[in-house]
């Protein structure tokens, strides 16, 4: 375990130093990527400054929710490029072939080739806007409070990584319908930036049940804003997240019985 | 001359050959105008405004049908930067501005034609203000249709313009990605502009970004009455110089100093 986890490190160090050897452009990129997620947040300041509130939830709450989404999402892309981006071309490529020859499992090989270290600008903007909607919010920090932000985030993360392997899986049947897959990942992160219950049924069901963003994200954030989700009891804030180690350890199962269909494409 | 209209209708062709794409393609993007349609529906319950959310519902469905009009770009050209094989353009006994300017017109008409129009079936089929709404008047319509052709013509040229700069940094992800976010961010993709403060929207309704679908939607929608027409027509035409003549501009300069990689 120590040794893999050594690997992990290992690898990311020799990613994040190859990112590094194009410096101006590296920067340049970073840049992209702040005015990129600046202005999702400035659509969510303009939501704010024109609406005020959005049902219950005053302007703060939503900068406290849009904060979780984009520091959790980021995250996920930082630590697991290898899934979120790499995977389908590898495959297509041939390239994994020469992961099946190494003494450890595919799924840990894929998360160590990839990183996207520009994204650090992105959970910056995340983080800004957690301060932001914090103080706004008047929310009174205490050590379960801070447990709850950290285990939501992790679970998050954790919850992402599962829903783009669905895509890894997509992509070992070679089934070309990466989009469709899309909707439930991106569509995710722009709905459930704000709080589930505003939407109707059919969305509800879909961001608890099948992407739950909602158990994951939105039940602790609602628990520390001091306005419990549905009226659920404290503890729901800590167990509900575990949703999303759920979702991604049986998406872990359903990648490796994919592999095994896996035939490849090199030559 | 019969040489553009070739290229433009081989591209056309193009266009049309990857239909699987296409309908993964339609699912997401309707899944996410329903998305900001129940959003907008949360927001505007309790908070009135003065835009009614009828109009809003059909500012997103129309800017979700025509999203590839706006964001697509022409991956051939930018390999052929990256590869240096853009120098066999130059030897084309045509208008390289020209050429790239009349596919990326077959590639933005097809691709959102295929796509758009599909769509805009399925919006106008859904509940009121839900979905997307009749034009306010028959003259609307034609007017907005009419405004599409500048607004057209001024997207084709952003995108050449943004070419143009790729030339010179060789790398599309950094300004180029920054002027196509401002891009998304103004032309009212992200938040319809018809939302933004108002004191904002004086000033955004007169930049190129607006042209290109907010003013075709604003006409659409009454938002801007007929009467008005002349007058935003007139600025759409003005920015559709502008831009063809910078952007012609920026290319005859490249051609003078291109980059050419690989060896």
């Amino acid at each position: 375990m120590m040794n893999t986890l050594k690997l992990y490190v290992k690898s990311m160090g020799m990613l994040i130093r190859s990112h590094m050897q194009y410096t101006s452009s590296f920067i340049m990129q970073m840049l992209a990527q702040l005015v990129m997620e600046g202005g999702e947040m400035m659509a969510v300041i303009l939501v704010v400054d024109r609406f005020g509130s959005l049902k219950q939830w005053t302007g703060g709450n939503l900068f406290f929710f849009f904060g979780m989404m984009s520091v959790s999402f980021y995250t996920t892309e930082i630590f697991g490029r290898g899934i979120t981006g790499n995977f389908p071309s590898m495959v297509r490529s041939g390239q994994l072939d020469t992961l099946l020859i190494r003494p450890r499992t595919i799924f840990f090989q894929v998360l160590c080739s990839g990183t996207d270290p520009r994204r650090i600008t992105c959970i910056a903007v995340g983080v800004a806007s957690l301060i932001m909607g914090s103080a706004m919010s008047g929310v009174v920090w205490s050590l379960p409070k801070a447990l709850a932000l950290a285990e939501s985030i992790l679970m998050s993360c954790m919850l992402i990584l599962g829903l783009f392997l669905i895509e890894a899986i997509f992509s070992i049947h070679s089934v070309k319908s990466v989009e469709l897959v899309n909707a439930i990942t991106y569509g995710g992160r722009s709905a459930c930036q704000y709080p589930i219950d505003v939407y109707p049924g059919p969305l509800k069901v879909l961001f608890t049940v099948v992407a739950p963003f909602a158990l994951t994200m939105h039940v602790p954030a609602a628990y520390i804003l001091g306005k419990p989700l549905y009226g659920w009891p404290a503890w729901t804030a800590f167990v509900t997240p575990l949703s999303g180690a759920a979702v991604l350890a049986v998406m872990i199962v359903l990648f490796n019985r994919g592999m095994r269909f896996y035939r490849s494409t090199g030559s | 001359m019969r040489a553009y209209f070739s290229v433009f209708r081989m591209r056309l062709r193009m266009e049309t050959q990857y239909r699987g794409a296409m309908i993964g393609g339609i699912v997401c993007q309707v899944f996410f105008g329903l998305i900001l349609v129940a959003l907008y529906r949360a927001l505007y319950a309790g908070n009135p405004q003065p835009v009614p959310i009828e109009h809003v519902a059909t500012y997103v469905w129309l800017q979700q049908s025509f999203f590839r009009m706006l964001t697509s770009t022409d991956p051939d050209l930018l390999d052929k930067i990256r590869n240096g094989n853009i120098s066999y353009d130059l030897c084309r006994p045509v208008s390289m501005y020209w050429f790239y300017y009349v596919r990326a017109m077959a590639q933005k008409l097809m691709g959102s034609m295929m796509r758009g129009i599909p769509m805009l079936i399925f919006a106008s089929l859904l509940p009121k203000g839900w979905g997307l709404e009749p034009p306010a008047s028959p003259a609307g319509l034609v007017l907005a249709l009419a405004a599409l052709v500048p607004g057209f013509l001024c997207m084709c040229a952003l995108a050449n313009l943004t070419m143009g700069i790729t030339m010179r940094t060789l790398d599309p992800r950094g300004i180029s990605a920054m002027l196509d976010l401002l891009m998304i961010s103004f032309s009212g993709n992200i938040l319809p502009l018809t939302l933004f403060p108002d004191s904002w929207q004086r000033v955004l309704s007169l930049l190129p970004y607006a042209q290109l679908l907010d003013a075709p939607i604003r006409l659409y929608t009454g938002e801007y009455a007929p009467i008005e027409a002349l007058r935003i027509l007139s600025v759409q035409i003005v920015w559709a110089a502008i831009l063809i003549g910078l952007g012609k501009g920026l290319w005859n300069a490249n051609r003078r100093r291109l980059i050419v990689q690989g060896g």
